[in-house]
Parts: C-alpha cells; sequence; structure tokens
C-alpha cells in the first residue's frame, strides 16, 4: 500500500460503468513525514476521504476487484484507509528525506520534514511559483502541512 | 489511474484475434499540473467517445484489458474515462484543463 494525500476530485460522467456512482480522487503519494514523494495517481475512494486528508492507497487490481465486491473491472487504485498518524522508527527518518533521524516522534519528524519541504523539497511547488509570480501563494500552502504534523502529535 | 491527453488515433488492420473493433489512440500522459509525463502510448478506448484533444484517464497494466468486452486480449493501456473537471484544493497549481488551455 502507498501512503497519500488528497488533493482534489475527478469528475467524469463518460466512464466504464465501474466508475457509475463512484467518486475519484486525486491523490499525491507523499512519504512518511508527509512531504510529496513524487507522482500521483487517481483513486476511487472507499472510505469517504477529502481533500486534504493523508490516505492508504492499494494499487494492485485484484484486491481493487475483492474490495469493491467486483469480479471483473478496469480499477486498480483505490483509496482504502484514512491515515491518523505515522510514526517512523527512530533512525530511520533519515532514509529517504531530509529529516534527521534522532529517534524524534512522528510529529517532530514531520515539523523538520515540512520546513525542509517549503524551503526546497517540493520541486512541483517550486517550479510553479516560479513559473508564476505569485509567491505568496505557497505560504498557505506549507502552513497546511505544518498544521497537520501538530494534530498528530496532539493525539 | 493516470490523466491522459488524447493525441492521435492509430489504424492497424492486421491485429491480434480479440482487438478487432477496438479503438486505439495514441495519449500522452499527464502530471498532475497538466504538463507532459513521460512518452505517448498507445492505449484502447474503452469508453467508445473518446477522440483527439480530450483529457480522458487510463488505467494501466492488467487492469486495462479488463476494460475490454473480452478481458484476455493483448492491451495494456485503457482510456476508461473522460475527465469533465478536476477540482484540487491544492492553491499552488491549476486542474489541468485550464493549464493545458
Amino acid at each position: 500500500m502507498k501512503l497519500a494525500r488528497v488533493v482534489g476530485n475527478v469528475v467524469s460522467t463518460i466512464n466504464a460503468p465501474l466508475f457509475e456512482d463512484r467518486t475519484l480522487l486525486l491523490c499525491d503519494l507523499v512519504d512518511p513525514a508527509g512531504a510529496p514523494a513524487g507522482g500521483y495517481m487517481i483513486a476511487v475512494d472507499t472510505v469517504g476521504a477529502g481533500p486534504g486528508e493523508t490516505v492508504l492507497l492499494i494499487d494492485e487490481g485484484s484486491s481493487a476487484r475483492q474490495i469493491l465486491g467486483l469480479a471483473r473491472g478496469p480499477v486498480r487504485t483505490l483509496v482504502v484507509g484514512i491515515v491518523d498518524d505515522v510514526t517512523v522508527a527512530p533512525g530511520e527518518g533519515a532514509r529517504g528525506q531530509g529529516a534527521p533521524g534522532q529517534g524524534a516522534p512522528s510529529g517532530a519528524g514531520r515539523a523538520d520534514g515540512t520546513a525542509a519541504d517549503g524551503a526546497a523539497a517540493d520541486p512541483a511547488a517550486s517550479a510553479t511559483s516560479a513559473a508564476r509570480p505569485a509567491s505568496p501563494r505557497a505560504a498557505p500552502r506549507s502552513g497546511r502541512g505544518r498544521r497537520s504534523p501538530g494534530r498528530s502529535a496532539s493525539s | 489511474m493516470q490523466l491522459a491527453r488524447v493525441v492521435g488515433t492509430v489504424v492497424a488492420t492486421v491485429k491480434s484475434p480479440g482487438l478487432e473493433g477496438v479503438k486505439l489512440l495514441i495519449v500522452q500522459p499527464l502530471d498532475r499540473q497538466g504538463r507532459p509525463s513521460g512518452g505517448t502510448v498507445v492505449a484502447a478506448d474503452a469508453v467508445h467517445m473518446a477522440g483527439p484533444g480530450e483529457l480522458v484517464y487510463i488505467v494501466a497494466a492488467r487492469e486495462a484489458a479488463e476494460a475490454m468486452p473480452d478481458p484476455f486480449v493483448p492491451v495494456d493501456h485503457a482510456i476508461v474515462g473522460i475527465v469533465d473537471a478536476v477540482t484540487t484544493t491544492d492553491p499552488v497549481v491549476r486542474s489541468p484543463e485550464e493549464s493545458t488551455a
């Protein structure tokens, strides 16, 4: 399974019958610290997830069809869970991202990761703000990213 | 599933059994910002209504063949929906229609 953050919806009226009355969510793949890991997926919602939430994706067709109760169907990616918290084992946080792995709890690790993310680690965000001189618009995004670790740290 | 833009059609008279009557389109996969991502691929049109210029979503791998009437056909990318709109909460990106319009 993969970790992802829901960033929007895809609306479609002409589609394969399987997708009738199902919600398609646009999901950015993220690393355990919540920073963009590169790439996105369109996933069928099965849990009622919405924009801004960190979710679990399953990206395997046979499992996806089983969850939907279908014998057949061109579906592979489902949102199968809403993530409350991610804890990375001490020392493992440094792997794959810039966060210092000092055995810090996930909340602190994420705050570090978000700070690094805001600075440079999000190529899409920096590329977009470079292309369009609307850099203040980047601020709400990093603000939102910072709020979510705070919530999970308090829980 | 990924977003993609239909950029062309493919006509093949001699095809593997099971592919008769299947419309083949050239699609350019897109990233979430609507920018081309990687090379084009040939996808089977499972909705029978997609055409050049349209924003669609495609499914890849084994599941693509599941979109066809006979699921045991050599198809590895299929168009399974035509996108009407993409709404995103991300303030720093535009939806694919906007950025490619």
